[in-house]
Parts: structure tokens; C-alpha cells; sequence
């Protein structure tokens, strides 16, 4: 398996107020727990199973993932330009892994 | 199978779009949706179109089905879409995803991509701040399953 990489495109500066978008990745399998082995055997569960943005520690977005999210979740949404600082974006992985990612973000 | 104009044509005299040929009943399709929702959430849900799922109706694999989900909502204080859920009924696995917003910081819309098993009405349901739930169903066919 290999190792899980997030991934983010957002703009570094906007006008204050302006809406801004946002796309996110990350490389991930997303194991539903459906399949099985060459010996029958059930492939186990593991999914990235929560994604959560936040901007300045406040969360303004959040997914809660489950097995039909494909592979490789990705997801694009937009957010509005309220205060310089910084975008928070969390991955959580069946099993208590996180991967995080940290953008500085400019309001002119 | 492909659609040829003909097709097109023959589905528009009998007062469908193309998207007709495959689909049954929208209004029995609509009911069962509305049952389903009932029984997943416990309460009632109303069809909208203020909600829009959009998907294409015909895509060749299960695996990574194309998905935008976006309410008119002035998300204010008082008046917005608290997150908006979507299932996919003839799944093995029907939940597919909530997306939460926040009034004045994220706008109610999202894009992402889905497995389907199987063609099958997708169902989407806002739940509003007043505690009220607006759903929509968009038919999409897939050729092969995406949950194998």
C-alpha cells in the first residue's frame, strides 16, 4: 500500500469577502471491506473516513467519508475570505492515522 | 449501448428527454426515496429544487462517478443548510457522504466523485438550520460496478 499524500490548490490571497475555492486530494485506496483475498479471506476496512478544513482554527468545512467515496478522495467546495491566517486541512484514516496539510492564507 | 438520434427522437415524442429510456417511474422512484429517507433519518423529507445533484446519467464506470451537490441557500445565521447527506440506494453500502457547512464562512456546494454498484437513483437530502429536510433523486446509469 502505499503511503497516503494529501494534496491541496487554493489561492494564497483574496479580497476580503471573496468567495474562494478550494480542491483537495489525497492518494489513498479507500479499502471498502467488501473485497476478498486470492484465499477468500475478507480484505479488511480502511478508508479515510473524516476530512475537516479549518481556517484560523474554526472549522468551515467537513465531509464524513464512507465506503462509497471513490479512491483517492477528492473534493472541491468554496469558502469566503474572511481574515488572513492560516487553512487547516485533516485527513482521518480508519485506525487513528491523520494526515495534515497547512496552507498560509492573505486577505488584502 | 449507445443512443442514437432516432432514439432521442422517439423518447421526445412520448414526452421524455433521452435520460427516460432507462430510468422507471420517476414518481415510484421519488416515493421510495422518500420512504428511504423516512427510515434512514426518522423524519420526513420533501422533494425540492432548490437541491441540485448533479451526476451524468450515463457513465461508463462504477468506480469514479463525477458528483456536484450544491442548495440555494443565503447561508446566514438564520437561514442555512446545516449539511447535506447523499445515498446511493442500490449500493451495498447505501450511505455515501455528509458535507457540513458553516453560515457566513462556506458556500452549500461540493463536488466529489462516488462508486455506484449498479444504475440507481442517487439521492440527496439537506437538512436545513430549522430542522427541515429537502431532498432530490438524479437517475444514473453505470456500466460496470465500482463497489466490486
Amino acid at each position: 500500500m502505499t503511503t497516503p499524500t494529501p494534496r491541496v490548490i487554493v489561492p494564497s490571497a483574496a479580497a476580503k469577502g471573496e468567495i474562494f475555492q478550494v480542491k483537495t486530494i489525497i492518494s489513498h485506496e479507500m479499502e471498502t471491506g467488501l473485497r476478498h483475498d486470492d484465499q477468500g479471506n475478507v480484505i479488511p476496512r480502511k478508508i479515510i473516513n473524516k476530512f475537516v478544513c479549518r481556517y484560523n482554527e474554526t472549522v468551515v468545512f467537513s465531509v464524513d467519508l464512507h465506503e462509497a467515496i471513490s479512491a483517492n478522495p477528492f473534493f472541491e467546495f468554496s469558502l469566503r475570505a474572511t481574515e488572513s491566517g492560516r487553512l487547516d486541512f485533516v485527513w482521518e484514516e480508519d485506525g487513528g492515522a491523520v494526515y495534515t496539510l497547512s496552507h498560509q492564507f492573505t486577505v488584502g | 449501448m449507445s443512443l442514437t438520434r432516432r432514439d432521442v427522437l422517439i423518447a421526445g415524442s412520448a414526452g421524455f428527454a433521452g435520460v427516460a429510456l432507462f430510468s422507471p417511474p420517476s414518481a415510484r422512484a421519488n416515493d421510495e426515496a422518500l420512504d428511504l429517507v423516512e427510515q434512514l433519518i426518522g423524519r420526513k423529507a420533501t422533494m425540492s429544487d432548490r437541491l441540485h445533484l448533479i451526476m451524468p446519467a450515463d457513465f461508463p464506470t462504477g468506480y469514479t462517478v463525477p458528483m456536484s451537490l450544491y442548495i440555494d441557500s443565503p447561508m446566514t445565521e438564520a437561514d442555512h443548510v446545516r449539511q447535506m447527506r447523499v445515498f446511493a440506494p442500490r449500493n451495498p453500502l447505501i450511505e455515501v457522504a455528509s458535507f457540513h457547512f458553516v453560515p457566513q464562512r462556506s458556500l452549500p456546494r461540493v463536488s466529489t466523485r462516488i462508486r455506484l454498484a449498479k444504475p440507481q437513483h442517487v439521492v440527496a437530502v439537506a437538512e436545513m438550520n430549522d430542522g427541515v429536510l429537502l431532498m432530490t433523486t438524479t437517475w444514473v446509469r453505470v456500466a460496470t460496478d465500482g463497489c466490486a
